[in-house]
C-alpha cells in the first residue's frame, strides 16, 4: 500500500462481538457503493479499519462521500509507511512541517503489540525528531497540530487530519422500517434520520387523487432521489385513498376526520409493512406540531396497530427539522405548493384530544375493514435508484 | 388524449416539423457565416421574414426579428422602447388583464427605472373602454400596450379604433401583443406599431417568437453581442424554426376563415352543454373568439376537476393555483365583476382546428360526471 489513503474507523460496531464480521462486511459492500463513481480507488477491509487509495481522485469530493455513509466512526487521510521507527518519524516530520502551526503532540497507537517499542517510546522518538528538525514545541493539552501514528499488523500510519463520519451503523444491519411519506417538510428528514442510523427505508404515500395532484407524485420521486445518496435504492408504494377518504368525509363528524384518517392509514401501512417484510412503522410526526400529533392523538391513532412505531423527529423542533431538511436538499422540494391527502378538506377545528371510544363510534358506521384491503391490494409501487426511477424493460423510452 | 389547451400551446403542423427537420439537418450552418453554408442559411431566414411579412400585410411598413417567443418579443418591444424613447416622456399605458410577460415587464419598468405605467381596467365583456384610454393618454405617453384577444377569456379588443386614439399622439406607440389573435382574429395588423406573436400557438414548434415594429423604431437591445436581428437581438438565430414558423403562420392565416368555422362548430356545441349544468357558468363575453372560453365551476375547486379530468386523459387550463395557502384568483375575471370563489375556480377550454365535436361531447359527458363524483369545495 503506497500514496494517501482514506482510513475508515468504525465506532460503535467494536460493541458487537460476535456480529462484527457481518457489520464490516456490509459497511464494506457500503462504501464500494457509494464511491463506485471514482473508478480507481482501491478498497481493503481489514478486522480495523476499511482502507481506500485515492489513486489520483479527488480527496474532497471522496470524503464527502464517505461522510454520508452510516456506520462511519472517522475517518482519516493517512500516509502508510514502512514500519520503522526513523521512517515514521521523517514522515511525521514531513507531514508537521506541512502544517500551520506553532506546537504539537503525537498520538500512537500500537495495534501491533510485537512492535519492539512501546507507544510512549514511539511518541517520545517522534516529537525529538520533529523537535530537532523543526521550529515547533510540544503541547500536549493545547496543541495546534496533532500528529497521529498508528502502527498496524501489515504497515506504519501517519495522519494529522481525522473527519468525522456519520455514525451509526451499516445500513441496512438493523432491518427496514416503513415509513410514511407524505412529502412535506418532516417526513424526508425522518427518513434522513433513520438512514443516518443505519435503518433501511422503504416509503408508503397515500394519494387521493383527484383532490391531490399527480405532481406530488413527482415531488416525492426527487425527495427520494436526495436521499438516495444514503440508501441507493428506495421503494414508494402509493396507496389510492380516494375511496376510503372520500368514505371518512361522508360517515365521520368533522373534527374526526383527520384522527380516523390517520388510523386508516396506520391499519393500511400495518399491513403492507407484514407484506414487504418491515419491521416496524415509521412517521415524521413531531409532538404537538398540529392536532393530529398531540400525545392524545398519538395514542389514540396508535391505537389500531401493535406494530412498533419509530418518530425521530418526536421531539424535534420545527425549526431544526428545517434546517436538517436545508441542509441535506429536501427543503426546497418539499415546499413546492401542492396538497397531500392531510391537507385537502382539512378540518376547521380539527379535535386536539380525540377519544377512542368516539373513533370506535364513528368507525362502526361503514364497512372500511373492506376498504383497507382494498388499498392494500391496490398499491402501485416506484422504485428509486441513485435518484432515477428504475422502469422495468421495454417501458423505458 | 383529448387535448383542449391549445391556447397554452398547440401541435405543430406537418408542414412546419417537416421543414423544420430538413432545414435543422440540412442548412445547419450559422446564418451569420460568411461562407457559402452561411449565406444559403441566411436565405432562408430571409425568406421567413419575408413570408410572414407578406402574410401579415406588412412588408411595405414593418421589419421583424425573430425572438424565443412572445415572451421575449414582449420584453424587447416594451423595454426596448421605453430605454430608447424615455428622454421623450416616462408614460405607459396597458391593462390589468395583459399577460404577464406584459405586467411584469413593466412593472420592472415602474419599480426599477421610474416610468409612471396606467394600467386600464376591462368593462364586463373583458375589453378595454375606448373613454377609459382616451382618458389616460396625454402628451407624456410614449407607449402603450394591449393585447387583441385575451388569453384568458378569449374576449376581442378593437384594436383598430384602440388604434386610431393612441395615433392621435404623436410620441406614442402601439404595441399589440397578438399572440391568442395569429390564425384566430384577424384585424389590421398595420394599426401595430410593435406586434408581438409565438409560433407555437399557431402550428409552428416551441422557441420561436417574432417581434414586427415600424421601420422607424429603434430599440434598446436586452441581449448584447454579434449584433444578429439588426444587432436588437444578438445571439445565433434559430432559422429552421423561424422558418417552420413562417410556414405555419401562412397556412394559419390562409385557413383562419375555415378554422373558424370550425371552432364555431366546435363552441357551440360546447357552449350549449356547459349552459345546461347548473354547476357551471360561463365567464367569457358573448362575442369571444370561438376558439377559447372560459367558465367557472360554482362549486367545485378547479385544481381538482383539472386533477380529475388529466387522469382521464382531457387537458385543459385553470387558473386556479393549487395550494391552498396561495390564493391566486384571475385579475382579468375580478376586474370583469367576477367574485373572488368564481375568479379562483375558472378553467379555460381551448380548441385547434383538428378538434372534433364528439371530443367536445366526449369532454362533456365526462366533466359532468366527474362533478356528480368529486366532493365540492
Amino acid at each position: 500500500m503506497t500514496g494517501k489513503h482514506f482510513m475508515i474507523r468504525f465506532g460503535e460496531l467494536s460493541t458487537k462481538g460476535d456480529n462484527k464480521k457481518q457489520f464490516i462486511q456490509s459497511l464494506g459492500k457500503n462504501v464500494r457503493h457509494a464511491l463506485k463513481d471514482f473508478p480507481s480507488l482501491t478498497f481493503q477491509v481489514t478486522h480495523d479499519h476499511i482502507f481506500v487509495g485515492l489513486n489520483e481522485e479527488d480527496e474532497e469530493a471522496v470524503l464527502s462521500r464517505l461522510q454520508e455513509v452510516s456506520g462511519i466512526q472517522r475517518i482519516s487521510l493517512v500516509l502508510p509507511v514502512e514500519k520503522d521507527i526513523d521512517k515514521i518519524a521523517e514522515l511525521a516530520l514531513e507531514l508537521a512541517k506541512k502544517e500551520n502551526g506553532k506546537t504539537f503532540k503525537i498520538e500512537t497507537k500500537r495495534i501491533d503489540k510485537l512492535f519492539p517499542l512501546k507507544s510512549y517510546e514511539i511518541c517520545v522518538k517522534v516529537a525529538d525528531h520533529i523537535l530537532e528538525n523543526s521550529s515547533y514545541a510540544v503541547d500536549v493539552h493545547n496543541p495546534d497540530v496533532t500528529i497521529h501514528v498508528e502502527i498496524a499488523e501489515s504497515s506504519a500510519y501517519v495522519y494529522a487530519h481525522e473527519y468525522p463520519g456519520c455514525g451509526g451503523y451499516p445500513l441496512g444491519m438493523n432491518g427496514k422500517v416503513l415509513l410514511l411519506l407524505s412529502g412535506g417538510i418532516d417526513s424526508p428528514v425522518a427518513a434522513y434520520s433513520l438512514l443516518r442510523r443505519g435503518i433501511k427505508v422503504e416509503c408508503i404515500h397515500f394519494a387521493a387523487p383527484p383532490y391531490t395532484s399527480e405532481a406530488v407524485i413527482d415531488k416525492l420521486k426527487d425527495l427520494i432521489g436526495v436521499l438516495n445518496v444514503y440508501q441507493p435504492k428506495i421503494k414508494i408504494n402509493v396507496v389510492a385513498f380516494t375511496k376510503l377518504q372520500e368514505a371518512i368525509y361522508k360517515y365521520v363528524a368533522e373534527p374526526y376526520c383527520i384522527t380516523i384518517m390517520r388510523r386508516m392509514m396506520l391499519r393500511i401501512a400495518t399491513k403492507v409493512a407484514k407484506k414487504c417484510r418491515a419491521l416496524a412503522l415509521a412517521t415524521g410526526e413531531s409532538i404537538g406540531q398540529v392536532a393530529s400529533q398531540t400525545l392524545v392523538s398519538i395514542q389514540t391513532i396508535n391505537d389500531v396497530t401493535n406494530f412498533p412505531i419509530l418518530r425521530p423527529l418526536a421531539v424535534e423542533d420545527k425549526v431544526s427539522i428545517m434546517n436538517t431538511a436545508r441542509r441535506i436538499g429536501t427543503y426546497e422540494i418539499s415546499i413546492r405548493p401542492y396538497e397531500d391527502c392531510c391537507t385537502i378538506f382539512k378540518p376547521k377545528k380539527p379535535k386536539t384530544k380525540p377519544k377512542i371510544e368516539e373513533c370506535e363510534f364513528f368507525e362502526k358506521k361503514w364497512d372500511w375493514a373492506s376498504q383497507v384491503d382494498e388499498c392494500v391490494s391496490s398499491i402501485t409501487s416506484i422504485l428509486m435508484e441513485d435518484g432515477i426511477e428504475k422502469v422495468e424493460e421495454g417501458e423505458a423510452l | 388524449m383529448i387535448y383542449l389547451d391549445n391556447a397554452a400551446s398547440s401541435k405543430p403542423t406537418r408542414l412546419a416539423l417537416d421543414s423544420y427537420a430538413k432545414l435543422a439537418e440540412l442548412s445547419f450552418a450559422n446564418a451569420s457565416s460568411p461562407h457559402k453554408a452561411g449565406r444559403e442559411a441566411n436565405r432562408y431566414l430571409e425568406e421567413a421574414r419575408k413570408r410572414i411579412l407578406k402574410a401579415l400585410r406588412l412588408e411595405k411598413t414593418h421589419s421583424i426579428l425573430f425572438t424565443s417567443g412572445a415572451t421575449e418579443a414582449n420584453n424587447l418591444a416594451l423595454k426596448g422602447v421605453a430605454f430608447q424613447y424615455a428622454s421623450r416622456g416616462k408614460k405607459i399605458v396597458s391593462c390589468l388583464a395583459e399577460h404577464s410577460s406584459v405586467k411584469n415587464a413593466l412593472k420592472e419598468l415602474q419599480d426599477q427605472f421610474g416610468f409612471e405605467v396606467v394600467y386600464l381596467p376591462v368593462n364586463s365583456e373583458g375589453k378595454v373602454d375606448i373613454e377609459e384610454l382616451k382618458k389616460a393618454m396625454d402628451s407624456q405617453t410614449i407607449l402603450v400596450s394591449l393585447m387583441a384577444v385575451n388569453n384568458e377569456i378569449g374576449s376581442i379588443n378593437d384594436v383598430k379604433t384602440l388604434a386610431s386614439i393612441v395615433h392621435q399622439y404623436p410620441k406614442a406607440y402601439f404595441h399589440v401583443d397578438a399572440t391568442q389573435a395569429i390564425g384566430k382574429e384577424a384585424f389590421e395588423y398595420s394599426c401595430a406599431d410593435l406586434l408581438t406573436f409565438s409560433g407555437h400557438k399557431f402550428g409552428g414548434l416551441k422557441g420561436n417568437g417574432a417581434l414586427c415594429y415600424k421601420k422607424t423604431i429603434k430599440f434598446l437591445p436586452l441581449a448584447s453581442g454579434g449584433d444578429q436581428e439588426y444587432g436588437y437581438r444578438s445571439g445565433t438565430v434559430d432559422m429552421p424554426g423561424a422558418y417552420a414558423m413562417s410556414l405555419a403562420l401562412e397556412e394559419a392565416l390562409k385557413e383562419l376563415p375555415a378554422h373558424k368555422a370550425k371552432a364555431k362548430e366546435l363552441m357551440s356545441a360546447l357552449e350549449k352543454g356547459l349552459k345546461e349544468n347548473p354547476l357551471l357558468a360561463i365567464n367569457s363575453p358573448k362575442d369571444h373568439t370561438p376558439f377559447l372560453v372560459n367558465f367557472s365551476l360554482l362549486k367545485h375547486k378547479a385544481s381538482v376537476i383539472l386533477e380529475a379530468l388529466s387522469e382521464k386523459e382531457i387537458y385543459v387550463s385553470s387558473h386556479s393555483a393549487c395550494d391552498e395557502k396561495k390564493v391566486d384568483p384571475s385579475e382579468t375575471l375580478l376586474c370583469m365583476g367576477y367574485d373572488e370563489g368564481r375568479a379562483d375556480n375558472a378553467i379555460r377550454v381551448s380548441f385547434s382546428p383538428s378538434n372534433t365535436v364528439e371530443e367536445v361531447e366526449t369532454f362533456l359527458q365526462t366533466l359532468s360526471q366527474i362533478l356528480t363524483e368529486v366532493k365540492t369545495r
